[in-house]
């Protein structure tokens, strides 16, 4: 879900994008350093940040029985490291917004803290933590998926609470409300990009290895997991 | 490509350089963002449209359908405005002011949309990308975004051919085998973008590859007359929304 061009007040459309900015300022600094140490990093990146992109752009079918888009932060994160995928998901939401109309600029900043830095490190650290309880591989990679798209959309409704209050209740009645909304078609959401990452980790482990070791997934056998 | 950057490519205002039509285009998103809504917002939203359908000559189909995403979110997203949560009225009843607010909410959000829009499709991604460390953005940050840009459409079109093979294919016949195919679709995505990065860098490095994409940006001059004439129409339009503002309250 992105906030579209235009819909947070110009306070808070500031305020998120400050939020953001030391999340992508680190991101850079362990890009840059990757790229120094590694020549041909910026075009792996490049593969990593069109994979991103597209695996956005995916649909999945919904339990409501429409479609709906991954945010695909879990799945990034685990692979990439939540901040490379700072800066990557800061890029794909560039390109969302000017590509695709979905998003803007005045809502980077608070595009960009909901999915591009508070998901993925939410997702992977549901993932690092169920590794290291000595979850199978696939459970931890479900439980990161999972995590990530509904910590994006749960921030995303903080989000809309902050910038437009009940006139009643306040902030508490205006994330009841925003949240409720959101939970009907994000639940179920969650729970199929969860599957959806599982199946497509499943086929990668079988037909790309060499590309997962060298990005540091830890796989062994089948779906069994090794604490780094 | 997607419609928008084809659009881009194709538009009038190609040749002109991205820092007029980014003046114009944001200037117009940061009047609608400040300027009060009414009539702020429909008197952005006509430049905006009077700028994208007359000189930029961007085709109104076109536009409608990339219009209708943006306005689609604003229109759900003003929903909730018009209801409270443990009002007088019981646990949900009718806001107060909350049509006001929804009016004002969607007026905002629709006519800086038309300003995001007027950039877009105006400035194909190639010609700002490249730009960008004059802005202070790192080359290496700058060599990902380009990367990402070109291998974007090539996963797209692989993924769509593949999409289409798995329809011939009955992929989509069950939810298990559609969701068999999306798995499928997600790992061939990964599988494509490393492979063709791979090839890249090998075909880079036989031509002396040191870790830089460098990219030719043709020279296209600033156009002092285009920016006098911009700021003039950003202007006139803050000075009617004022007036005007004045005027109807």
């Amino acid at each position: 879900m992105h906030i579209a061009e235009g819909y947070l007040p110009p306070v808070h459309a500031v305020a998120w994008s400050a939020a953001a900015a030391p999340f992508i300022v680190h991101g850079v600094r362990v890009l840059t350093r990757e790229v120094r140490r590694n020549p041909e990093a910026p075009l792996l990146l490049g593969a990593s940040g069109a994979f991103t992109f597209v695996l956005s752009a995916l649909k999945i079918p919904s339990v409501t029985g429409s479609c709906s888009h991954p945010t695909g932060t879990g799945l990034g994160a685990i692979l990439f490291r939540p901040p490379v995928m700072a800066v990557l998901g800061t890029i794909t939401l560039l390109f969302q917004a000017l590509l695709l109309a979905h998003g803007g600029l005045t809502t980077l900043g608070a595009n960009a803290f909901s999915m591009a830095i508070l998901g993925p490190w939410a997702g992977y650290g549901a993932y690092r933590l169920g590794l290291r309880a000595g979850a199978p591989l696939m459970v931890a990679v479900f439980c990161g998926a999972f995590v990530a798209d509904l910590s994006t959309y749960c921030v995303t409704t903080v989000q809309l609470a902050l910038a437009f209050p009940d006139p009643s209740s306040g902030f508490t009645g205006a994330l009841a409300k925003f949240g409720g909304i959101f939970a009907v078609t994000q639940i179920p959401l969650a729970i199929s990009e969860g599957l959806l990452t599982v199946l497509v980790l499943r086929l990668l482990i079988q037909s790309s290895p060499g590309d997962l070791a060298r990005l540091g997934v830890p796989f062994r056998g089948r779906d069994k997991a090794v604490a780094r | 490509m997607l419609p928008i950057d084809t659009a881009a490519h194709s538009s009038r205002w190609r040749r002109r350089n991205p820092l007029e039509k980014a003046v114009l285009a944001f200037g117009l998103t940061s009047l609608a963002l400040t300027l009060p809504p009414w009539p702020g917002g429909p008197l952005t939203a006509a430049v905006a449209l009077a700028a994208l359908l007359g000189p930029a000559r961007v085709p109104p189909r076109r536009l409608w359908r990339a219009y209708r995403v943006p306005l689609g979110f604003c229109l759900t997203g003003a929903v909730p405005l018009l209801f409270t949560l443990g009002g007088p009225g019981g646990i949900v009843g009718p806001a107060e002011g909350g049509w006001a607010r929804a009016t004002d909410l969607l007026l905002r959000s629709s006519s800086a949309s038309l300003g995001l829009l007027l950039f877009a499709f105006t400035t194909p991604m190639s010609d700002v990308l490249p730009r960008l460390t004059r802005a202070g953005i790192p080359a290496p940050v700058v060599d990902v975004a380009l990367a990402t840009y070109r291998m974007s459409f090539l996963l797209l079109d692989s993924l769509a051919r593949i999409r289409q093979a798995q329809a011939a294919r009955l992929g989509d016949a069950s939810r298990a085998a559609a969701w068999r195919s999306l798995a499928g679709l997600g790992a061939a995505a990964f599988v494509r973008a490393f492979d063709r990065a791979a090839r890249l860098q090998s075909g880079l490095a036989d031509r002396g590859y040191e870790g830089r994409l460098h990219v030719l940006v043709p020279e296209t001059p600033v156009s002092v007359r285009f920016l006098i004439a911009t700021v003039a129409c950003l202007a006139t339009t803050a000075i009617l929304t004022i007036v005007s503002e004045g005027f109807l309250t």
